[in-house]
């Protein structure tokens, strides 16, 4: 077939299909998506205890968890995000910019006025995507590669290019209160937690749903569909000023370079887990389980001494299997 | 073209996830004639086309094409041996000319590049063989739905289509629009195509078709000469069950005549290259239909109930206060219910549940402190599903796009008997519902205002206003042009001020 008849395909493929109108009983409940993730995930834990003694060690799995918590606290928002239809593709350079205010902030004021300084600033960057994507109705993937592009800018700026030193902060992601388990891993199930309640029992979160899958019906319906899209970027905002302090907290200094590509990771993680491009689909279990992956996949592929370079082709790959799969997903379930 | 084209189904048997969709059905279209194919939503019409069409495999039967059988066909197949499928929505690509749509996918090329006259020789050819005037040179984008579809059925007959089956060709289409396809699909039959003509129009039936055939729950019921069969038989081979024609409801009793102060009324109101002077009063009780054809004003009038569209001469009131709503939000929190026109795109939530559909704008009573109660939606599920006879599988968890189209519509309607309201705003209620499903809408919407709901329909049905309405105002190019009342209004009334 030529290119151009398949635009004869489009009106089907968007979504929901026109084929479940024609009266076809339907026949595939939801596909458990979750399930096959969880299915890959032992996959790949059973092959990595195979294949490496140090895989399945108390130590390596709190080594993954650690591993994956700035990602996944940033993931968590972003999860939401998506469902709605939104991208934020700033989180890398906003969590950097928020460590580099605190650094900054931090070596004249001192930390009392840093740590609020940096929160505010992670928060500003979602009310500004927020009012960009809102207010003038700018793309949400334009409007934050753009501001992945300035945050980072501005985090050479203010750090003068340079890698400022942060003293005195290590508690927030170094201390290990519990199981001998470090804070940020608990923050990070906290914050995941958070999402995953507020996502099935809240009328903000099921908003969201509605949102991502129907812009049009969710006006009609009366949801303030500006201001839940405006919130969920200031969730983000928020979480990502989180991590940003975690990452200079458990580095001890603010680096221009730091979280770089974090935008990437957490896209991949979240439609690993089975939101939809299309919007109005995915969920934050789903997104816990495409971290673990992830997260899993770096480990053990570290511990079987392949090389770092490798291990970017492994998570490009992957993002590009996920958004094959989210395809085949709608595929299925329009048919 | 040769008259002796045959396409033929035997024993068709096609099974979803268990549930028989088709039960062994034959179909038969021939060159030169006319197949009207009908059915309620989930009858398993589109179904059936889809088999032809080769876009869904049979389990069982086989599938002869002249000489030839084939056990299953795919879309290639079946695009090699002239059969084509003409969807509701267009697959057209609107910022090509007309030309370019018409050659679209094999676009006649010498040496690599585009041959433009031929592909405008051919356009005008396919577009004369269809005898419509419409300019090959135009952007798609600036032609009129009926003119768009035409484009498609052209397209399709320069690809040497032999057998055309229609989707609902005429459901988005005004009166004229009607005519003049027509008129095309006359055309084509004297030119020896078999053509499969889907709709839930009774009256197109005789109309259009040679030859009726009626689906029921994936079988066959009734196949014959349209000349040999009445209204009645097609209605109850629909149904399974006996109905009157089109018919007035019985005028309410005098006590339940509405007789309160107007709930809504539009005095004098205007808004800005919609409508203007329009005077409209629904009261308690009352079903008024605003009846018109596409872009006479009715779903513009509709809209500014419902704060999709200000009213910016005279005034919109409710229960006598001003009423100018700044958006949904705003007209729901004054209790205005709405219906929009198309429930697809600006219905229904696709991907969710069917549930959830009918609980998003009761979310705030749903919920305290922001923390909806999952159970209300439940219960407001189970509440309405059993009440409006929604054929599902009964779980709330069902997607809503895996129902019907006229279950959809239910669901949707629904919405607004639990969300409650004093005034709902109806837009083409029926448009695309099968004939069963809309007698039970119109049965709920008339127990709707009896309960004390002021209803306004905005519909380009007449047959729907004479079924529904306790007064009707007629309106054309943005103006009230006339006035019907109880047993006045008919469909020949109706018509005739709309101006024909």
């Amino acid at each position: 077939m030529t290119p151009p008849t398949d635009t004869t395909a489009t009106p089907a493929t968007v979504g929901a299909s026109p084929a479940g109108a024609s009266g076809s009983p339907g026949r595939r409940r939801a596909v458990p998506e979750t399930a096959a993730l969880a299915g890959v995930l032992v996959a790949l834990c059973i092959f990595f205890s195979i294949t490496s003694e140090f895989f399945f060690g108390y130590d390596n799995i709190v080594n993954i968890l650690t591993a994956m918590a700035v990602t996944g606290i940033i993931a968590a928002p972003a999860t939401m995000l998506l469902i709605a239809g939104q991208f934020d593709l700033s989180v890398g350079s906003a969590a950097a910019f928020c460590g580099a205010v605190l650094a900054s902030v931090a070596g004249s004021e001192g930390l009392g006025l840093a740590v609020p300084a940096a929160i505010a600033a992670g928060l500003g960057i979602g009310v500004l995507n927020g009012l960009l994507v809102t207010v003038l109705g700018i793309n949400a993937l334009i409007t934050t590669l753009g501001t992945l592009a300035a945050f980072r800018g501005l985090t050479q700026v203010l750090t003068d290019g340079q890698t400022l030193g942060v003293n005195e902060f290590s508690g927030l992601g170094t201390s290990r209160p519990l199981f001998d388990v470090p804070l940020p891993v608990f923050i990070f199930v906290v914050i995941m937690v958070g999402f995953w309640l507020m996502s099935r029992y809240t009328v903000f979160g099921r908003s969201m749903y509605a949102i991502g899958s129907n812009p049009v019906a969710a006006r009609l319906n009366g949801l303030r569909s500006g201001r839940v899209i405006f919130i969920g970027f200031v969730l983000s905002g928020a979480c990502v000023a989180i991590g940003g302090l975690i990452l200079a907290s458990s580095l001890g200094a603010a680096s221009p370079q730091a979280a770089s590509g974090l935008e990437l990771s957490v896209v991949t993680a979240v439609i690993l887990g089975g939101a939809s491009l299309a919007g109005g689909r995915g969920s934050v279990l789903g997104t816990m389980l495409g971290l673990l992956i992830i997260a899993v996949l770096n480990n053990g592929l570290v511990l079987l001494n392949v090389s770092s370079f490798w291990q970017e082709v492994a998570r490009g790959t992957l993002l590009i299997l996920a958004v094959g799969f989210d395809q085949l997903r709608i595929r299925l379930t329009s048919d | 073209m040769d008259d002796g084209f045959v396409l033929q189904a035997r024993g068709i048997r096609k099974s979803f996830g268990g549930v028989e969709v088709l039960r062994s059905v034959d179909l038969d279209a021939r060159g030169g004639s006319v197949l009207a194919l009908l059915g309620e939503n989930g009858a398993g019409k589109s179904t059936l086309v889809k088999i032809l069409a080769g876009d869904h495999k049979p389990d069982a039967g086989e599938i002869l094409v002249g000489d030839k059988a084939f056990d299953a066909l795919d879309p290639i197949q079946a695009r090699a041996l002239g059969v084509r499928m003409i969807f509701q929505e267009l697959s057209d690509a609107p910022d090509l000319t007309v030309a370019e749509n018409i050659s679209l996918g094999r676009w006649p090329t010498r040496r690599g590049i585009v041959a433009w006259r031929v592909l405008r020789d051919r356009a005008v050819a396919a577009l004369d063989d269809l005898g419509v005037d419409i300019d090959p040179d135009a952007p798609v984008s600036s032609l009129r739905i009926g003119e768009r579809q035409a484009v498609e059925i052209a397209r399709a007959m320069s690809d040497q289509a032999r057998c055309l089956i229609l989707d609902e060709p005429t459901a988005a289409l005004s009166g004229q629009e009607v005519d003049r396809l027509f008129e095309a699909v006359a055309r084509l039959r004297s030119n020896g195509v078999a053509l499969v003509y889907i709709t839930h129009r009774l009256d197109e039936v005789a109309q259009v078709a040679d030859r009726v055939e009626v689906l029921r729950d994936g079988a066959v019921v009734l196949e014959r000469d349209v000349a040999e069969t009445t209204r009645a038989d097609l209605v109850t081979a629909m149904i399974g069950r006996t109905m009157a024609a089109v018919a007035r409801p019985p005028a309410p009793a005098p006590a339940d005549r509405p007789t309160d102060r107007p709930l809504l009324a539009f005095e004098d109101a205007g808004s800005e290259g919609a409508f203007r002077n329009v005077d409209i009063e629904v009261r308690s009780g009352e079903i008024v239909a605003l009846y018109g054809k596409l872009g006479s004003g009715i779903a513009e009038v509709a809209e500014s109930v419902y704060g999709l569209r200000q009213v910016d001469h005279g005034e919109c009131r409710l229960d006598g206060a001003p009423h100018a709503p700044q958006g949904p939000h705003a007209a729901i929190a004054a209790d205005v219910g709405f219906l929009p026109a198309d429930r697809q795109s600006e219905g229904a939530f696709m991907v969710r549940s069917v549930a959830e559909n009918m609980s998003i704008p009761s979310w705030p009573r749903m919920s305290r402190r922001g923390i909806l109660r999952r159970s209300s939606e439940v219960t407001a599920y189970r509440r309405w599903h059993d009440q409006l006879g929604i054929r599902s599988r009964n779980e709330p968890d069902q997607l809503i796009a895996t129902l019907s189209g006229g279950n959809q519509q239910k669901v949707l309607l629904a919405r607004w008997l639990e969300r409650g309201c004093r005034v709902l705003v109806l837009v083409e209620p029926t448009r695309g519902v099968d004939v069963g499903a809309r007698l039970e809408i119109y049965d709920e919407i008339r127990r709707l205002a009896r309960e004390g709901m002021a209803v306004l329909v905005a519909t380009s049905d007449y047959e729907e206003v004479v079924q529904l309405a306790d007064r009707s105002a007629v309106m054309a190019r943005g103006r009230i042009v006339g006035r019907l009342e109880g047993d006045a209004i008919t469909t020949k009334q109706l018509t005739e001020l709309a101006g024909g």
